[in-house]
């Protein structure tokens, strides 16, 4: 929530400035508002619900957010952010739709699932509930600068995050042109069901966890970046941001798989279980990715005022060293509507190339040191378009509701298609429906 | 050719704050829309979070506004 509109009166306008500030901060970039003083200190609280639902019984996600700032006299602000999701539902495994009955040995290894021929294989033992946590400190440092140092932590049932951050902003030509360095450090244990498959290691029968490394297994993240602000006019603010980001460690999705298919129909190849227990009736393997990938963004974002109507546009280019491309553009308008109102037009593009990596079925026989048939790593288009309504209470405080469609549509190049297989039916399309109500107050 | 990229951001944002960008800009006095919450540049430190956290899940990119290290399982 935007939490902070300026009908938290009276003195709302430093108010909004120093919250201004504080979430800069907390996002790792600069402010263009100096924080000023405030007497007393003040709670903030922005909360907002999440329903994230996706057709064809995928990933369904409800989500509860609240941001709390605690705002100290002398320009300190403290905050805390809590995230609860739980998730349900099932996700696309990696393996293609065949004409044949497919059945999948699940990741604890206790069990089996089949799939009907021609259905995308999901794995439907997608659940879990995750909490995250966030703390920062942000004061002035000096007339010029302000230091901001934050930590994070996040847990769901396979997977910790702990990390660390830090910020600094220095104010130049009298406050037009804030410069922001900010850099981030993360260590995150995963602890797969079932053990983290070997890569490329073959999908066993039931009880069968020889191919799989017990005990857990970790990445370290690190992420630096650059920004600058500049106040173009009354009227228009720039920001450029450059990020880069270093992933090492394990970095497979320890659930994905591949389908081994004939190299000349691109069918999948039958297996027979061992006799007495129950397993994959067609040949599997788990996927392989590099243990490093290094990341370069470039953001630029332009907001700007025509006559209290509000344009908000933003572009990203981002490379890796996976060979992945990807741009994302984005607008709002923030368009008022009586006193206290306002509604908020909302798309986004994206597009992105595959990783140099994807493939979306092994040929037998053909053990290529990288592989992966995750349908994140493929190349596809989304949309996002959505409406925003916000108004202020009668009190003060700020209430929106928002109501977003998000699709993704790709299609399998034909230089990676084998046989007989279809571009459109290896890629699994996605509709999503995005809902949030939010709620901003202050104690 | 990355690193290259990087290095011309890198010196695109370290010139537009030393001195490029020095004849724009506004007095104190003049900025009244831009003190507007409506044109900070992140106005919904909630919603932000919200979309980045589904962007990340669901594609291959994630940061640029401000970190995209990640901290959860599901990419």
């Amino acid at each position: 929530m935007g939490a902070t509109d300026g009908g938290r009166e009276p003195g709302s306008g430093q108010f909004v400035q120093r919250l201004a500030a504080a979430t800069c901060s907390l996002l790792g970039i600069g402010s263009t508002v100096p924080v000023l003083a405030q007497e007393e200190p003040t709670w903030a609280l922005d909360t907002s619900f999440l329903y994230y639902g996706e057709s064809d019984e995928r990933v369904q996600d409800l989500s509860l957010n609240v941001l709390a700032r605690r705002l100290f006299a002398d320009d300190k602000v403290l905050s805390f952010g809590l995230v609860y999701d739980s998730l349900t539902g099932a996700s696309p495994s990696g393996a293609i739709p065949l004409n044949e009955v497919q059945t999948f040995t699940r990741p604890s290894g206790n069990d089996v699932y089949t799939v009907q021929p021609g259905e995308l294989p999901l794995d439907d033992t997608f659940l879990d509930t995750r909490y995250a946590l966030t703390a920062t400190w942000q004061q002035p440092l000096g007339r010029l600068y302000t230091g901001s140092v934050g930590l994070s932590f996040s847990t769901e049932y396979d997977y910790t995050h702990a990390g660390l951050n830090f910020g600094i902003t220095r104010d130049f030509n009298t406050r037009n042109t804030p410069l922001s360095l900010g850099a981030a450090i993360a260590r995150d244990e995963i602890d797969p069901e079932g053990g983290a498959p070997l890569p490329l290691a073959p999908m066993g029968n039931i009880g069968d966890l020889s191919a799989r490394r017990p005990g857990t297994e970790d990445k370290d993240v690190v992420d630096l970046l650059i920004g600058v602000t500049q106040v173009v006019n009354e009227h228009l603010l720039v920001q450029v941001n450059y990020s880069l980001s270093d992933s090492s460690g394990y970095l497979n999705d320890p659930y994905k798989i591949l389908t081994v298919v004939d190299p000349a129909t691109g069918e999948g190849i039958a297996r027979v279980p061992a006799p007495g227990t129950a397993g994959p009736l067609h040949e599997y393997r788990f996927e392989s990715r590099p243990d490093q990938r290094t990341k370069h963004s470039l953001f630029v974002q332009g907001k700007y005022y025509m006559g209290g109507k509000v344009l908000d546009v933003s572009w990203r280019y981002m490379t890796d060293d996976w060979e992945i491309d990807s741009h994302t553009l984005e607008a709002k308008l923030r368009w008022p509507l009586g006193d206290r109102g306002w509604v908020e037009p909302h798309l986004r593009f994206y597009t992105q190339t595959e990783a140099e990596f994807y493939r979306p079925s092994l040929p037998v026989g053909e053990l290529p040191e990288f592989a992966s048939a995750d349908y994140r790593l493929a190349p596809f288009d989304a949309w996002t378009a959505g409406l925003k309504y916000g108004f202020r209470t009668a009190s003060g405080n700020e209430a929106g509701i928002r109501l977003e469609y998000y699709r993704q549509d790709g299609s399998v190049p034909d230089g990676l298609l084998i046989g007989n297989q279809d571009g459109d039916a290896l890629s699994p399309e996605l509709d999503a429906v995005i809902l949030t109500v939010s709620y901003g107050f202050d104690l | 050719m990355t690193g290259r990229r990087g290095l011309v951001a890198l010196a695109t944002c370290a010139i537009c704050a030393g001195s490029g960008c020095s004849s724009m800009g506004v007095e104190p006095w003049e900025r009244g829309v831009l003190a507007k919450p409506e044109m900070q540049l992140v106005v919904d430190p909630l919603e932000a979070g919200i979309d980045d956290h589904i962007y990340f899940s669901k594609e291959a990119s994630s940061g640029g506004r401000g970190f995209g290290g990640g901290g959860c399982g599901c990419n």
